[in-house]
């Protein structure tokens, strides 16, 4: 249910609820400014840059297309959806156990716990240390909001701090850098449509060569990112 | 071994072929320091054979119908009894073969590893044919103080024949548990264009690895399996005892040349023989 105060509008498809609180306390949960950290990990994302196979906005591009369609991206997506429908400790232990890498893990682990120690403390919400999309799953079930464009949300953060990093690494301008987030942006819409039911038969990781690269992370010699 | 005509490729994808059927169930034993088998069943197109020497008990499954296509099913159980050393692998890579639309091939797959056991899963690699359609699905489930080695190889067309996927499905999860906790989870669905998907996922590889090791050496393993891998492949520890091995190669001969290292590093024992042909 919506907040006494909220204002509910209908979305422009008529079919999730939105209301004026659930666009503000998304745009709060996924600015940089939310203590979550995310500014610290690449994804593996150093590593193909320091080997040189992304080194601008079209080879960065083709890095982190198939990571949100065919790897974390969508299959975040499937279990933030998962713990927003259903049981979180069940999507949790497959979230963990779906980390391919020792970095993944703690990519997922440390901004999960960072996003669930803040969370609880502002709202009123019984929020354990989740991996981090079953804790966005499980919070914006708890306070009701709308699954698809907080799915689209998360899916935008994500590629904005891929993208951040090749802003700095590359480097890149930072209009073609946001040029780029936005062009992600249909991306991260049709993903969280596509993965709404949140059913875990469905995941897949086949961004295998990305998977590497967050494998190969753990011995670069010269690490700007935790990741 | 060589590839079938394509003759016989198109006797096989007929409706009217009855589609194999296969089920395997093999258990081992400790009897006197060695591992012997406890129980066996098989049936169909599976069979299950035991070449003697080496390392406790070897098993080698041979698939009678020659391969995958749609509408079969395959179902394989294994268990290492307390103490026993048990190792699978397959007489030949096994082939998917095209399917009809519509018709999935089914390969279901589980492994009981006791106390104090260790079994290998060392299966040779898994060639999807052009308009091949499978579902596979293994399950593992661990004694707290079991050792588990596990590979999968697949390659995506011969390769060598210039063949690439651009109607293929291939559907795989595997789930471990320890102590009924699951500790590893991993799918992958390629469909359609694989090539393409491919191309932009992987650098155009045409043939992939996975290796778990799950030992209390696993970390111990970790830098001296690293040194032997290449610029498209990696490894990391997901815990102490939990090693995970990813390689990408352009087709199935490149990946032997890299997995055929790690796996001889990280096996406790002589590979089978299978894989020296």
């Amino acid at each position: 249910m919506a907040a006494p105060t909220a204002t509910t509008i209908p979305t422009s498809t008529g079919r999730s609820p939105m209301t004026t609180d659930a666009t503000l306390t998304l745009a709060q949960w996924f600015s940089p400014a939310y203590p979550v950290g995310a500014f610290a990990y690449s994804h593996g994302l150093e590593t193909a840059i320091e080997g040189g196979l992304v080194h601008d906005a079209e080879s960065l591009r083709a890095w982190i297309t198939p990571v949100l369609t065919h790897g974390s991206g969508r299959n975040d997506a499937l279990f933030l959806a998962a713990a927003f429908h259903g049981d979180p400790a069940q999507a949790d232990d497959l979230c963990r156990a779906f980390a391919s890498s020792a970095e993944r893990v703690m990519e997922t682990t440390q901004q999960g716990a960072a996003f669930a120690a803040t969370t609880r403390a502002i709202w009123p919400i019984d929020l354990p240390d989740y991996a981090y999309p079953v804790a966005v799953g499980r919070a914006a079930h708890l306070l009701d909001l709308p699954l698809e464009l907080t799915t689209q949300y998360y899916l935008q953060a994500f590629a904005s701090t891929l993208v951040s990093v090749g802003i700095r690494l590359i480097p890149l301008g930072q209009t073609q850098g946001h040029a780029l987030i936005h062009a992600l942006s249909p991306l991260c819409k049709t993903i969280a449509t596509d993965t709404a039911q949140g059913d875990l038969d469905a995941l897949s990781g086949t961004a295998f060569l990305a998977d590497i690269h967050a494998m190969q992370h753990e011995t670069l010699y010269s690490r700007t990112f935790r990741t | 071994m060589g590839d079938e005509p394509i003759t016989e490729l198109h006797t096989i994808t007929t409706p009217s072929q009855p589609r194999a059927r296969g089920e395997a169930q093999v258990t081992a034993k400790a009897r006197d320091g060695a591992s012997v088998i406890a129980s066996l069943r098989q049936a169909g197109s599976s069979k299950l054979v035991f070449p003697r020497g080496g390392a406790g008990l070897q098993a080698v499954l041979v698939n009678t119908a020659g391969g995958i296509t749609g509408g079969d099913r395959f179902a394989l159980s294994a268990t290492a009894g307390p103490d026993t050393q048990l190792t699978l692998t397959t007489q030949a890579a096994e082939r998917a073969y095209g399917a009809q639309p519509g018709e999935t091939g089914r390969v279901t797959n589980r492994l009981r590893v006791s106390e104090g056991a260790q079994l290998n899963w060392l299966p040779q690699e898994t060639i999807l044919f052009e308009n091949s359609c499978v579902r596979r699905d293994m399950k593992v489930d661990l004694h707290e103080t079991a050792r588990f080695m596990f590979v999968e190889s697949l390659v995506l067309g011969r390769v060598a024949m210039g063949e690439t996927l651009h109607n293929a499905a291939f559907h795989d999860r595997v789930e471990i548990r320890r102590a009924g906790a699951l500790i590893f989870a991993d799918a992958m669905a390629l469909s359609g264009d694989v090539s393409a998907q491919m191309a932009q996922a992987a650098g155009g590889a045409g043939a992939l690895a996975s290796v778990i090791l799950a030992a209390p050496n696993a970390e111990a393993l970790l830098t001296p399996v690293r040194a032997v891998l290449n610029s498209t492949s990696g490894a990391s520890l997901l815990a102490p005892d939990l090693l995970h091995l990813r390689l990408l190669a352009p087709d199935g001969f490149g990946l032997r040349q890299t997995l055929l290292p790690a796996l001889r590093l990280l096996s406790h024992g002589p590979l089978p023989r299978t894989w020296m042909i």
